[in-house]
């Protein structure tokens, strides 16, 4: 899952950058508000962890303006400020959460994820689609109760893909989700990811939609 | 006398007690004042009954025989005559006595006498014919008269005397009214909590309350004040804390998390760091908060110059590890009255700024020099300086310029500033002419001379 982290202090980021990648996220860091909204403008993130006190835009003006901008990712708020009256304007203004420094950094995580699950409207913490179960906590996927091994592209992809059941997503979408900035991203690397996943989980788990991208289907089963 | 401690009593007492003296000082005005105007009157009656007296004898009482007058009025024995014809008694009123009311050894002393007769004071008026051959005396009880005096005193003054209590619940009752809005005003300060601090307003306040409830409004809006920059001073530190902390815990969390060698030293390395800059913000609010109290720094002679000399080659790895080049112009003794520590602090504080906000591989000139009546302490760099914007709120505390990438607290300013003005320095922030990053300037006022 790839987030976008705004914070303006060097530690601070480098420490909530290192932790988030280590819970399995794909972190992008910027330290001003106004690469935050280039950034939210402009790239698929699965959601946001925004710093309000950011030099040249101050985070909530970051976020006032991205959500006018109709983009409705999850917004973390993480800051100092702890009033009631400014987590109340956070969240009024369109955070999904607001979280006051320090935090523990698992709690953030889980956050995270539950916000990214809800935007998809998901109401549990494990996704079952299709006979496969994944657990974005425990980075674990299992099929018919039997773990499956996958690699940590595998499993985003898988992930991605399972959090849109039932929607086709393009491989540049994708890529967006796998990879953050600065990472060589191969022109084949998509297809290679899903040869192996269906590898593992058998063929018709990973639909092709040719010209357009990959399905993974909701199971016939549950209701639409 | 102490008069009593509430403004109500002592009020009552004063008032009263007025009117108690200027109500005796008119009974003594009336008691002289009648009692000269009933003596005139009275001693005229005397006067013209002896006179009548005298020329009724001439005529009448040339037999030699002793005649007693009867009593003809209720009053009459309280008065009293006689008549002496060539030394004997020809006529008196059946009160008089036999002698001669008044000593007579002295003819020629006519006139008013008050003479003592059978245990009672008289007053008497003597007086003869003109041939001194009838010698009269009219004389009338002086009891007679104070009883008169009385009551001419009683009647004018008893109302006076009940109304006096009625005065006093009048005048009890006014003064109430009067100090209703000072007692209105205590029972408001004491109704109030402590933390109420809005202006106190006392409906139908007197002229005279103005001015104290002025100061005391203007009290509880400084402390109002007051209180409020030190709330937003301690909301300001804890949330200044609230960053360094949250750096530690992430850098510690993902240190226990890591399972690279390198990442996990990268990590405890960057934990060390926030511990640093905790350590750091904490000292200077602990710097900032000794220097608010108010507390006088100790006084001695400090040159300025040696030391700029040492703090700066303090700070030289910094600026070395930046590439960064650092003159320092202080080859004159400059002596400064001030406390050394604070103002090394404040020396550190402005070269640091200098050496941290300038880019690699930028110029950084710390001078000291003697001017006359002042030491002047100038730090310039020739990084981006500030905008006029910026330059404005320097100083303010925890204020710094964002987007630096510097873990700065925003408190070395405030430090700098109170420094300064605990040596009454004046402290001038501005663009660099020469080197054209920010330039920064300290005046020591000088009241010993330079070497």
């Amino acid at each position: 899952m790839r987030i976008l982290l705004a914070e303006d202090d060097p530690l601070l980021g480098d420490g909530l950058r290192a932790g988030l990648r280590q819970a399995g996220f794909r972190v992008d860091w910027v330290r001003d508000g106004e690469a935050a909204e280039r950034e939210l403008r402009g790239a698929a993130y699965a959601a946001a962890v925004l710093d309000l006190g950011l030099p040249l835009k101050d985070g909530i003006d970051v976020l006032a303006s991205v959500r006018r901008a109709g983009i409705a990712l999850p917004v973390l708020v993480l800051t100092a400020r702890d009033a009631i009256p400014d987590r109340v304007r956070g969240l009024d203004l369109g955070a999904d959460d607001y979280v006051v420094k320090p935090v523990d950094l698992d709690e953030l995580a889980a956050r995270l994820r539950a916000l990214v699950r809800r935007a998809h409207g998901q109401p549990q913490e494990r996704l079952c689609v299709r006979g496969v179960t994944l657990d974005p906590a425990a980075r674990s996927v299992t099929q018919a109760g039997v773990a499956v091994a996958l690699s940590a592209r595998e499993f985003d992809l898988l992930h991605a893909l399972m959090l849109n059941a039932g929607r086709v997503l393009s491989r540049e979408q994708l890529e967006q989700h796998l990879y953050s900035w600065g990472q060589e991203v191969e022109s084949n690397a998509i297809e290679v990811h899903v040869h192996h996943l269906r590898r593992k989980l058998g063929s018709a788990v990973i639909e092709t939609v040719r010209g357009i991208g990959y399905v993974m289907g909701r199971d016939p089963a549950k209701p639409p | 006398m102490t008069l009593p401690r509430s403004l109500q009593g002592r009020l009552l007492v004063l008032v009263l007690g007025l009117v108690t003296c200027t109500w005796i000082a008119t009974a003594t005005l009336t008691w002289i004042d009648v009692r000269h105007e009933l003596n005139e009157l009275l001693d005229g009656h005397l006067a013209q009954a002896a006179a009548l007296l005298v020329v009724q004898q001439g005529s009448e009482l040339d037999d030699d025989h002793r005649v007693d007058a009867p009593t003809l009025h209720r009053y009459a024995p309280k008065v009293a005559f006689q008549v002496f014809h060539e030394g004997r008694l020809a006529l008196r009123s059946s009160n008089a006595p036999a002698e001669p009311m008044r000593a007579v050894a002295a003819r020629a002393a006519d006139g008013f006498e008050t003479v003592d007769i059978a245990g009672r004071a008289w007053r008497v008026f003597a007086t003869h014919g003109a041939e001194r051959d009838v010698q009269v005396f009219v004389g009338e009880q002086v009891a007679s008269r104070n009883s008169i005096l009385w009551a001419v005193l009683r009647s004018s003054l008893a109302p006076m005397a009940f109304a006096l209590p009625l005065l006093a619940l009048a005048a009890w009752f006014a003064v109430r009214q009067g100090v209703a809005p000072l007692r209105l005003l205590g029972h408001t300060l004491a109704q109030r909590t402590p933390q109420a601090l809005q202006p106190i307003a006392v409906s139908g306040a007197p002229s005279e309350m103005a001015p104290m409830l002025d100061a005391l409004n203007g009290l509880f809006r400084r402390i109002a004040e007051l209180l409020d920059s030190e709330r937003r001073f301690t909301a300001d530190a804890a949330h200044e804390m609230r960053t360094p902390i949250a750096a530690i815990r992430a850098q510690a969390q993902v240190a226990l998390g890591a399972t690279a060698d390198s990442e996990r030293t990268h990590a405890l390395r960057a934990t060390l760091r926030g511990c640093d800059r905790a350590t750091r913000l904490v000292e200077q609010l602990l710097a900032l908060s000794r220097l608010e109290s108010g507390a006088e720094p100790a006084l001695a002679d400090v040159d300025l110059s040696a030391l700029a000399k040492q703090v700066v080659a303090e700070l030289a790895p910094l600026a070395l590890g930046k590439r960064q080049v650092v003159d320092v112009y202080a080859s004159d003794r400059c002596t400064v009255r001030g406390d050394a520590t604070l103002l090394s602090a404040m020396v550190r504080n402005l070269a640091d700024n200098a050496i941290r906000y300038s880019p690699p591989g930028s110029l950084v000139r710390v001078a000291v020099s003697n001017e006359p009546g002042a030491v002047r302490l100038t730090v310039e760099d020739s990084g981006p300086g500030m905008s006029p914007r910026d330059v404005e709120r320097i100083g303010e505390r925890f204020f710094r310029v964002l987007g630096s990438g510097q873990e700065g607290s925003g408190l070395g300013w405030s430090i700098t500033r109170r420094i300064a003005a605990v040596h009454r320095a004046a402290v001038r922030v501005a663009r660099s002419e020469s080197i054209g990053g920010l330039w920064v300037e300290v005046r020591f006022p000088v009241a010993s001379a330079c070497a």
